[in-house]
């Protein structure tokens, strides 16, 4: 039973978004891209994060891009997720469509 | 018979090429003074950039000439060895990997900045003296860093984080990740790391504090450190820079000419040739190869048996002989085979170094690991597989088995918590065990776990093994916390899978408040084994010799008082047995004289009654059907002479079985 929640457009990840649960995560967020031309993932605020975790919502903007399909962050990244942002360097070099997309700067989403 | 690509030959020994000059290069990095790294190096580019254009990679050819002339000029005393000249010339090392690969590809942009790069350095060695960082303070490094971690870094347990940690701590840092390889969702694979970095560093520190960051991962790792200089006031402008240019030739037909020039000096020469003959002494093999070769080996020993068969049924002398001698053959060819096949256990306890080291930094603990028995062997297909398995264990030590600090100095332990990790063989089997000094499994709770989640039903018999054995099962976990590292019962059961698959066994000892001592015990083949085949009924099975004590036969008389207990008295010693008609409902009547195979696994034995013994038999291992995964008797199947299937009995299984039988027994009175 995946620990996501899901109520329309909106996919609630579940709590472990480390390299342990990644693969779950995966598939679970490419059968959701799969349904709904827009997507708005909403994680929690005390979710575990690493950064299997940042480069699958990477990956899932190229899927997304590819497909003529949108997703975005329901809320600008915070707490562990802004974290790990942080110290991985991802913040570093962001373009102005990464900014968009993380931290909601620059345009509404 | 298919010959080899020699394409692909070249870019074999070209990938070694380019291990040998990185390797120099780095310990030139160590030593500028010495001079049979240079000359290695050197050497090294020769032959890189002569085979290169031998085969046909011509850009190859003229880049790496550039870099041999440079240490052309080092090895002739013209320029020193700098450390400038070595980032240099290991940068361009990774552009010659790119022209090694992709020879058609776009590299003129990227040569021409290296070119640039080898000929700053080149021209800073000759002017000693102009070299002042723009940006550092005086006694500051500035470090330009790029690096990347094995793909499976993070399957593996490495945290790139820790490490990005780390290299802030060195001085002011600026770190970028590097996005570009991540691919489309549907094409990732979620637990591969795509991320590369690139650092810039300003530190005090010496450049040999970045190489300790990464010490744990550095040999599987791309790591390339460039010591940034400031563009000085007098920066050597274009036009100066041409007599530099001159004494780096750009163009392809010098590239050949200069090659007879460049002839090591005869004290080289002798080293080389000693590295050579060391090097012609070893044969690196793809190991797809040598897996088509067990292959093979595996279908001659089949063959053969048919022959055997055929031979032992006929009266012809000769065909006996000849028969004879294959069979010694392909006995002889097996084992040399095998022993191809071995590898040392050092290079999966490697890894742990670094994940243990992580764990430590996460959880808080200090944590010490030792490793034993790390030049025992086994089937490389057996440690690929245990790679997996270990890292859950390992991590489930660190996190549940260790206490904090605080809660060893409460115990009276010492601070640091200790995790032993030893392999060692044991009769046809290697056995690795994971053994901590902490707080212990506390059976009351996994019982109570077991009974609330119905795995047990309540108050029921186990012994202390099978109540250890249920922490194993699916989503089985008693941590009162879940952390990041273990503790959803998710691992434990991946464990037991795995070492199932293996054909091995799972051994748990515990103390509470002394620790515990996990033990996997794994055959150390998966391929061919030497088999006692047996009847039973009108079946034959195959039993590993390994696991084979003795045989004896079992008297009518003693076959008829062990009914209804099932022990035999050996030496002194009650050993319980298997009748392994019952067990497999052959419906058949018992021979007269049965006999009683024993077998044991370390010191737990048990006899298995068969009704007749054929004899040793060369068993190559074939696996089960889907259909019969479940059936946890048999290990596998393997066929016979005469075309017939025989199923291999799980020793492991049968041992446990057997024990079992025997606990309720003795518990029976």
């Amino acid at each position: 039973m995946p620990a996501s929640e899901v109520k329309e457009d909106c996919f609630r990840l579940p709590q472990n978004l480390t390299v342990r649960a990644i693969t779950n995560v995966q598939q679970e967020i490419l059968q959701f891209l799969d349904k709904t031309a827009s997507t708005t993932i909403e994680l929690d605020d005390d979710c575990q994060v690493d950064i299997s975790f940042i480069q699958l919502l990477e990956a899932a903007r190229i899927y997304a891009g590819t497909a003529g399909k949108h997703i975005a962050l329901a809320r600008p990244a915070s707490g562990p997720t802004l974290d790990v942002l942080k110290r991985s360097g991802f913040l570093e070099g962001m373009s102005a469509e990464d900014l968009k997309f993380w931290l909601h700067q620059g345009g509404i989403q | 018979m298919s010959f080899p690509d020699p394409i692909a030959v070249f870019r074999t020994e070209a990938a070694e090429l380019l291990e040998q000059i990185e390797a120099g290069l780095l310990d030139l990095n160590v030593n500028l003074g010495d001079k049979d790294q240079v000359d290695a190096v050197f050497r090294g580019l020769h032959t890189l950039k002569g085979s290169g254009a031998m085969f046909g990679f011509d850009a190859l050819a003229a880049f790496t000439h550039h870099c041999e002339t440079a240490f052309d000029r080092v090895r002739k005393g013209e320029v020193p060895a700098t450390r400038e000249l070595v980032t240099a010339v290991l940068e361009a090392k990774d552009h010659m990997r790119a022209l090694v690969d992709t020879p058609n590809g776009d590299h003129e942009a990227t040569g021409e900045a290296l070119l640039a790069n080898l000929r700053a350095a080149v021209d800073g060695a000759n002017n000693p003296g102009t070299g002042v960082f723009a940006k550092a303070a005086p006694g500051q490094n500035h470090f330009k860093i790029r690096f990347s971690l094995p793909q499976n870094a993070m399957a593996n347990g490495t945290n790139p984080l820790p490490l990005l940690d780390e290299l802030r701590e060195l001085g002011e840092c600026e770190i970028v990740a590097d996005r570009s390889a991540i691919p489309s969702l549907e094409l990732l694979a979620p637990t591969d790391l795509y991320v590369s970095w690139e650092v810039e560093l300003l530190t005090t520190q010496p450049r040999s504090a970045i190489d300790d960051v990464f010490i744990f991962v550095m040999d599987e790792m791309q790591l390339d450190v460039t010591t940034v200089e400031p563009a000085p006031a007098a920066r050597t402008p274009a036009k100066t820079q041409a007599p530099a240019a001159e004494t780096l030739p750009a163009a392809v037909p010098q590239v050949v000419a200069a090659a007879p020039a460049a002839q090591p000096a005869p004290a080289a020469t002798a080293l080389v040739d000693a590295k050579q003959k060391k090097a012609s002494e070893n044969v690196r093999v793809p190991a797809e190869k040598l897996d088509e070769l067990m292959d093979r080996v595996g279908e001659l020993v089949i063959a053969q048996s048919r022959l055997s068969q055929l031979a032992g049924g006929s009266g012809d002398l000769q065909l006996r002989a000849v028969s004879e001698d294959v069979e010694r053959l392909s006995g002889e060819l097996r084992d040399t085979m095998m022993v191809l096949r071995m590898v040392p256990v050092t290079q999966l306890f490697g890894r742990f170094r670094r994940l243990v080291h992580d764990l430590a930094h996460e959880t808080g603990k200090t944590i010490e690991l030792v490793t034993e028995g790390e030049t025992t062997e086994v089937d490389k297909s057996v440690i690929e597989r245990l790679a997996d398995p270990l890292v859950h264990l390992v991590r489930n030590s660190c996190d549940h088995g260790l206490e904090t600090p605080e809660e060893r100095r409460a115990a009276g332990k010492p601070e640091a918590g200790h995790i032993l990790l030893s392999a060692r063989q044991q009769a046809g089997e290697v056995i690795i065990t994971i053994k901590d000094d902490g707080r212990g499994i506390n059976k009351e709770r996994v019982r109570a776990k077991a009974e609330s989640s119905g795995l047990i039903a309540p108050n029921a018999n186990l012994t202390d093994q099978e109540l250890y054995q249920l922490i194993f099962q699916p989503g089985f976990s008693t941590a009162q916390t879940v952390t990041n590292l273990s503790g959803r019962g998710v691992g434990m059961d991946v464990v037991k899978r795995t070492i199932d698959a293996l054909r091995g066994t799972i051994n748990v000892t515990s103390h509470v408040g002394k620790g515990s001592e996990i033990s996997l015990a794994i055959p150390l083949t998966l391929a061919i084994i030497d088999g006692l085949l047996v009847r039973v009924g009108d079946g034959r099975y195959v039993i590993p010799l390994s696991a084979v004590e003795e045989c004896l036969e079992l008297p009518i008389e003693e076959d008829m008082r062990s009914r209804g207990r099932s022990f035999i008295s050996l030496r002194d010693s009650l050993v319980p047995f298997l009748r392994l008609r019952d067990l497999f409902r052959t419906g058949t009547k018992p021979d007269p004289f049965q006999k009683v195979v024993v077998i044991s696994t370390g010191s737990e034995r048990v006899g298995l009654v068969v009704d007749q013994i054929i004899g040793d038999h060369q068993t190559v291992i074939k696996g089960m059907s889907k259909l019969h995964h479940d059936v946890a008797t048999f290990s596998g199947a393997t066929i016979l002479g005469d075309g017939d299937v025989a199923l291999i009995l799980d020793v492991g299984h049968l041992v446990a079985e057997g024990q079992q039988q025997e606990a309720h027994l003795r518990a029976a009175g």
